[in-house]
């Protein structure tokens, strides 16, 4: 063992004390750099979430903007689109759909848009259609598909626009998609939407009562709707259904 | 692809300037850990910036800008120092070194980027401070 003079251990105390000041300098440097670095990564999140709730409601409202758009053309359905969108998103939430992202909705909401390019002429046509006028008209679910094909932030919104007019039973169009061949989406919308055209006043007909258009949406289970979604509809409280209803006029 | 040294004698400061740059774009990144380390790499790699510490062993950072300068291959190249803050006339001797910009220590990612972009779009290597 080395045998040490008090002056050499007071010089290797004073040297580690120097050491030991110097590490705890650099783990203080180290500190700070760091709660630089969370200070910029909060900062960073709070803006990213600021903008990605900023582009969530711009999504929203453009949708809504050419849902109107599709509406403003028809005067007799009112606020048809807002009411069966409402109406399919309280069954998809019975059925277990998730309901977080808003592509369902937004399907819902431009379900017609292909209407956009039917002309006036057909469309307000007081009395029966021909057959190539009904042909044309069938074609609005194919249509609106294209119109709204490039839009990215749309995402599974398409199906709807093009399959909400196919029944369980292979009788509809324009596909003629049968059961589960249909997107869970556009039959979960058929139901909204018979739903709405039954409670809603016609020209050639007044509207049924809530209750008796449940009635008939269950009667056409395994026929015109998939039995699992007419299921969750039946599920849903007839209050619930009558608030949308009188709420969305 | 823009070519980068990041010199400093903490490990801890080159390896988070790396990985700050490398999220946002292709760098191809070189480390120094002292000022000789840096000249002799500067010369081999050309970047067309440097991240360079003030307080290094053997060779300090405002010498090695200085003779970064001085050297035809590497003269123009984009220096940035890394200064502490508490670092008194360290700018001054920095820019009369040829130093371009500062970042200063505890430095903010969000700048280091700015500064990063700002090079990018204001004609990389050269461009001057503001």
């Amino acid at each position: 063992m080395a045998v040490h003079s008090e002056a050499e251990l007071a010089e290797e105390i004073e040297r580690l004390r120097a050491e030991l000041a110097r590490r705890e300098r650099e783990a203080a440097d180290k500190e700070l750099q760091l709660e630089r670095y969370a200070a910029d990564l909060r900062e960073t999140f709070k803006q990213e979430r600021a903008r990605s709730q900023e582009l969530s409601r711009s999504y929203m409202a453009t949708v809504r903007a050419l849902s109107n758009a599709v509406e403003a053309r028809d005067a007799y359905t009112g606020k048809h689109a807002e009411r069966v969108a409402a109406y399919g998103m309280a069954v998809a939430r019975a059925l277990g759909l998730s309901a977080e992202s808003p592509e369902i909705e937004f399907g819902f909401l431009l379900h017609d848009i292909g209407k956009l390019a039917i002309p006036d002429a057909i469309l307000y046509k007081p009395s029966a259609l021909t057959e190539e006028e009904r042909a044309l008209m069938a074609r609005h679910p194919v249509l609106g598909a294209d119109i709204v094909r490039g839009i990215d932030f749309l995402g599974g919104a398409g199906q709807v626009v093009r399959h909400h007019h196919e029944r369980w039973d292979g009788q509809g169009y324009p596909d003629g998609l049968r059961g589960e061949e249909i997107p869970i989406t556009a039959r979960v919308f058929a139901v909204a939407d018979v739903l709405d055209a039954l409670t809603t006043d016609r020209p050639y007909r007044p509207a049924s009562t809530m209750p008796i258009a449940r009635e008939i949406i269950i009667r056409e289970s395994g026929s015109h709707f998939d039995p699992r979604v007419v299921e969750a509809f039946a599920s849903i409280p007839l209050e619930t259904l009558e608030r949308i209803g009188a709420e969305i006029r | 692809m823009q070519s980068v040294l990041v010199v400093d004698d903490d490990p801890f400061i080159r390896k988070l300037v790396a990985t700050t740059l490398e999220d946002v774009g292709e760098f191809e990144l070189h480390e120094a850990a002292d000022g000789l380390e840096a000249l002799e790499i500067a010369q081999r790699e050309r970047p067309t910036l440097v991240f360079l510490d003030v307080d290094m062993p053997r060779l300090d950072g405002i010498d090695a800008c200085r003779r970064l300068r001085e050297d035809p291959t590497t003269g123009r190249t984009t220096i940035v120092m890394l200064t502490a803050a508490h670092g008194d006339d360290v700018e001054r001797r920095a820019e009369d070194a040829g130093a371009d910009l500062f970042l200063t220590k505890p430095f903010s990612p969000l700048d280091l980027l700015r500064l990063v972009d700002r090079l990018g779009s204001a004609g990389g290597p050269g461009a001057r401070r503001s």
